[in-house]
């Protein structure tokens, strides 16, 4: 899989088709709303969604983690869609969870989806500091450089007369939103105006996501 | 039967109406009153202005009036579309008031106010009036048996619209639901002329079933408009004409012109207006306006207080204006059927003919319009095939079947298989909808404590529904058109209609557009709505609606070719259209009758390859399909096609040098499959299920959920459930959706079996004639979605590249 190298803080970053983030200096990896457990969620309103999603995303991340074999694994906030989700992690599941534990510190920062969950194995914090680098779910007040989630960034592109909406990687020169790691997540568009509160509107770096690449607009 | 000795409607209560008109009551009206009265269900075939709407009601008031004071629902109207049946009750009230007749109607559609509905429900009328959609809701109601059980006819007008598509799968289950209810029930089919009349009434009748047939012998009238203008290459909007059309405008007391698509119905709208130095009353009515500028303008019709009313098919059925003098069709025909249809909405009086005016928008569609009414002189009508039903349109019955109440589920199989699209239908994959609504059906049993429908513990056989709030969905989701994600347009408070949300997004604030015939300047899009204002700008957009687009059928097609290739016959067509060939001829190569034109040239950018197969929109579409594959896999990198009635054009990043070698049989059984798994229709119709069998709800005013993240939620599901569970029922139903839509198959593979000894190659330097119309629909939204993607994100960024003078990537 090829990466999208990405400056960011004065720092290099990777940033993978699969929507994970890499930093190499420190050896962390980083994801942000995977929503695992959507559709169990969902079938609470009878809204029967494929209830494959769980198993996909734990895929996903696995896959990841024997390639990359970081020391951490940063979750930038909504790991779980809500309460019910935990009804879709089964016990091999956390089998599975437990053995990549042994060589990854798994770093499982609150978002507003999961805040009173708790999952055996996982640090729980409201945010997490590297350096000069504070890893929080929605973007807080500090003169650090931030690494957050939460809005499912995507882009309109016009091109050739053609329109289309990519997931994608978005930053300006203090915060940094990654894409959600989810299989059954939609996308809010980065000039939105609970993204442009966030970011601002000029001066914007953005990654599209595409199938086997990262690029760069 | 001899009807001229007795004719039992000489009694009817409407006689004396009738004589009161002179009138005479038709041939076929006596006959379909015989047939009913002595227990039969009928189909009627009769063209407009033969009393049609009548003869369905002969019956039922006959009936009414014998019963004396009869109380609650006795008749059920069905009407293809909204406005026909508020059409149907202001012709309905004529002879009901003016003889005083104690017999209640009333309509009920999407239109109608709650307020309205809840006192329907209260106190049913005699005869109601309604479309298939509120038929379905009434029957999901809890007191639907009560409500329907005294119930002696349904009539289904406009039958032929009912036998192809979804809506008739609907409607076929809710008429046995209704069967079931009140088993005494009548069917009364009232149709235009049919080519296969047998397939309608084996669609509808049941009991002794019977067909009535009435031809008219009056040919329309129809022409070409004679213009001393310049017929375009290309377009759709025929503004060449639009002063010969209002001259035509001029010279009648009342005339509609037909267009194709909405867009179109805004143009000509707008360009009439800007030429009325007359100040004619012209109106502009189409499906996306608002429910009261669109009855506005029925209503002025109807008393004739218009000169003029543009309208796409939104107008096209069954309306009797009677003081319609001329129909001016703009653009192609598309169909000897719906041609006939438009024709004869003007001039309903039978002995005289209809009369209409043909205006071709481009230069093939002269060739089209020609073609149409030759065979229109030869009575040469198209052929409606009726279609096996659809496994998402019975999930949502069950669903609505479940909100009425607990049910058997041996007993609904039962009902279910009596309806004709049904009669085959599975009961293994009836089981498998049953699950689909019970839980989304799949293997891995995750939602057990979520089920929206569950078996009792006592008879495994009675399912109920897990509460009453899931009646609120089912109500929500009920129907089986899907409209693309629209949005409602505001001009400060007052709605004006809806537009499509692709549409919008292609605007920037300030940009200007015309819709309702007013131009106006976007400003804001917020909760769904599209705040606009008044715009004096003289550049405009005009919205493009998606639907609606009705492809060439099959037998015009066919004789589009013939004509074209008759070069003897060039000139006596007008000299443009002569020289157009000529110079076609010229440049590139005429295809003869058998013969498939290939051309390719570059252009801008891109290298463009057209093929002229005359196949129809359908077989097109599908080879337009194949070929992107085919392209891909020459590494061309093809970046979409646009398939009309006539060719397909490709255009792509490499030149497509190898055409020869990928066009032919090949092509279809190397891609065939893959076909169906990966692009995007499947997809497309998945979303369309999903809704349809109420997986997913449709977006609905006020919710959060948008109409694109609707789209973009139901291909994750796609994607998801294909990867884990290839046999899930809906992904079997937009299988099977897909390969009936996909009709022209066999044509597709009759015409690859021997292209390849026929292909004409033409290697140009550029466009030719015969290529324009073509190229300039290429604007149009294209499939193949992700790979296209990928090639604009890649485009993109080597042009930025470029542009900031890096050579290479990584």
């Amino acid at each position: 899989m090829f990466y999208q190298l990405i400056n960011f803080g004065n720092e290099e970053f990777h940033a993978y088709p699969d929507k994970s983030l890499y930093w190499k200096r420190v050896n962390t990896l980083i994801v942000s709303d995977l929503h695992i457990g959507k559709s169990i969620s969902y079938a609470k309103n009878k809204q029967f969604l494929p209830p494959y999603d769980t198993k996909e995303i734990l895929n996903k991340i696995f896959v990841s983690l024997d390639k990359i074999k970081p020391s951490n694994l940063i979750i930038v906030g909504d790991l779980l869609h809500d309460v019910f989700s935990t009804l879709s992690l089964k016990d091999q599941d956390h089998k599975n969870l437990s053995q990549y534990m042994k060589n990854t510190d798994f770093i499982w920062i609150k978002g507003n989806h999961d805040e009173n969950i708790q999952i055996e194995g996982f640090k729980n914090l409201t945010n997490y500091k590297i350096d000069k680098f504070l890893f929080t779910h929605i973007p807080i007040k500090t003169s650090l450089f931030q690494i957050c989630g939460h809005y499912h960034p995507k882009v309109k592109i016009s091109h050739r007369g053609k329109t289309i909406f990519k997931t994608c990687f978005v930053h300006n020169e203090k915060i940094f939103i990654l894409p959600s790691f989810g299989i059954l997540t939609g996308g809010l568009d980065i000039h939105s105006k609970q993204i442009s509160d966030v970011l601002g509107k000029n001066n914007l770096s953005i990654y599209p996501v595409g199938q086997d690449k990262v690029y760069k607009l | 039967m001899n009807i001229n000795k007795s004719n039992p409607l000489l009694l009817h209560p409407l006689n004396k109406w009738m004589e009161k008109k002179k009138w005479s009551w038709f041939p076929h009206q006596i006959e379909t009153f015989y047939y009913v009265r002595t227990g039969s269900d009928v189909v009627v075939f009769a063209p407009t202005g033969a009393g049609k709407t009548l003869t369905g009601f002969i019956n039922p008031i006959d009936d009414l009036i014998k019963l004396k004071k009869f109380k609650g629902l006795h008749t059920l109207y069905i009407s293809p579309l909204k406005s026909l049946a508020n059409d149907i009750v202001r012709n309905l009230e004529k002879p009901i008031k003016e003889l005083d007749l104690n017999i209640s109607f009333q309509v009920r559609t999407g239109d109608t106010t709650p307020y309205k509905k809840q006192k329907q429900k209260q106190k049913p009328p005699n005869i109601l009036i309604t479309t298939p959609e509120s038929l379905a809701l009434l029957n999901s109601y809890e007191n639907a048996k009560e409500f329907f059980h005294n119930l002696k006819y349904i009539i289904i007008d406009e039958i032929h619209t009912f036998l192809d598509n979804k809506r008739a799968d609907l409607l076929s289950l809710n008429i046995e639901r209704l069967q079931t209810f009140s088993p005494n029930l009548q069917r009364i089919g009232l149709s235009a002329t049919l080519k296969n009349k047998q397939d309608a009434k084996k669609w509808l009748c049941r009991k002794k079933p019977k067909i009535v047939s009435y031809e008219n012998s009056v040919l329309p009238k129809i022409k070409i408009l004679e213009s001393k203008e310049r017929i375009p290459w290309s377009g759709h909007m025929a503004t060449y004409s639009i002063n010969e059309i209002y001259k035509e405008i001029m010279k009648s007391k009342l005339t509609i012109i037909f267009v194709n698509t909405r867009a179109q119905a805004e143009y000509m709208f707008k360009n009439l207006w800007l030429i009325n130095k007359k100040k004619l009353k012209i109106a502009v009515h189409h499906g996306s306006l608002e429910k009261n500028l669109r009855l506005k303008v029925e209503n002025n019709l109807s008393k004739g207080l218009v000169d003029c009313v543009v309208a796409t098919s939104s107008l096209e059925l069954g309306l009797d204006y009677g003081d319609v003098e001329k129909i001016i069709q703009v653009g192609a025909p598309k169909g000897i059927n719906r041609l006939l249809q438009r024709v004869g909405r003007s001039n309903h009086n039978l002995n005289t003919p209809s009369k209409a005016i043909l205006v071709p928008t481009n230069r093939f569609e002269f060739i089209e319009a020609k073609a149409a009414i030759e065979e229109i002189k030869k009575n040469n009508l198209d052929k409606i095939d009726l279609k096996e039903g659809s496994f998402d349109v019975v999930a949502q019955h069950i669903f609505a079947t479940a909100c009425a109440g607990q049910f058997n589920i041996n007993d609904l199989y039962k009902e279910i298989i009596k309806a004709y699209p049904y009669k085959k239908l599975k009961l293994n994959d009836f089981k498998q909808l049953i699950n689909l609504i019970q839980d989304g059906g799949y293997v891995l049993k995750n939602y057990d404590q979520f089920k929206r429908i569950f078996q009792l513990r006592e008879n495994k056989n009675i399912y109920k529904l897990v509460n009453k709030r899931e009646t609120r969905k089912y109500r929500m989701n009920v129907g089986t058109i899907i409209e693309n994600p629209m949005l409602k347009i505001k001009l400060g408070t007052k709605t004006l209609g809806n537009i499509e949300e692709v549409f919008i997004q292609n605007l920037s604030q300030g940009d200007s557009f015309i819709f309702a015939g007013q131009v106006l300047e976007f400003q804001s899009m917020k909760n769904n709505l599209v705040q606009v204002k008044r715009s004096k700008s003289l550049i405009s957009k005009i919205p493009s609606y998606s639907g609606g687009r009705m492809p060439l059928s099959t037998n015009l097609a066919n004789s589009v070719r013939a004509l074209l290739a008759k070069s003897n016959m060039w000139d006596l067509y007008p000299e443009q259209i002569t020289q157009w060939l000529k110079r076609q001829k010229y440049i590139s190569n005429i295809p003869k009758k058998d013969e498939y034109l290939v051309e390719q040239f570059p252009r801008k950018k891109n290298f463009y390859t057209v093929i002229y197969t005359f196949a129809g929109w359908h077989a097109n579409q599908t080879l337009g399909f194949l070929l992107l594959r085919g392209f891909k896999e020459f590494n061309y990198k093809p970046l979409g096609f646009v398939a009309n009635d006539y060719a397909i054009v490709l255009w792509s990043l490499k030149e497509a040098k190898e055409i020869k070698t990928i066009l032919n049989l090949g092509l279809l059984d190397k891609h065939l499959e893959n076909y169906l798994e990966e692009t995007s229709i499947v997809k497309r119709l998945f979303r369309d299920n999903a809704i349809i069998s109420c997986l997913i709800e449709r977006r609905l005013p006020g919710m959060e959920k948008s109409g694109k993240q609707v789209l973009f939620s139901s291909d994750l599901i796609y994607t998801v459930l294909k990867k884990n569970e290839p046999d899930h029922i809906l992904l079997k139903s937009s299988y099977e959706d897909a390969k009936k839509n996909m009709i022209d198959y066999d044509r597709l593979r009759e015409i690859l079996k021997k292209i390849d000894k026929k292909i004409i190659l033409k290697k140009l330097t550029s466009i030719s004639p015969l290529a324009v119309p073509i190229i300039l629909e290429i604007n149009r939204e294209n499939l193949s979605k992700k790979e296209t993607d990928e090639y604009i994100l890649e485009d993109l960024e080597n042009e930025i590249l470029k542009e900031a003078n890096v050579l290479s990537i990584n």
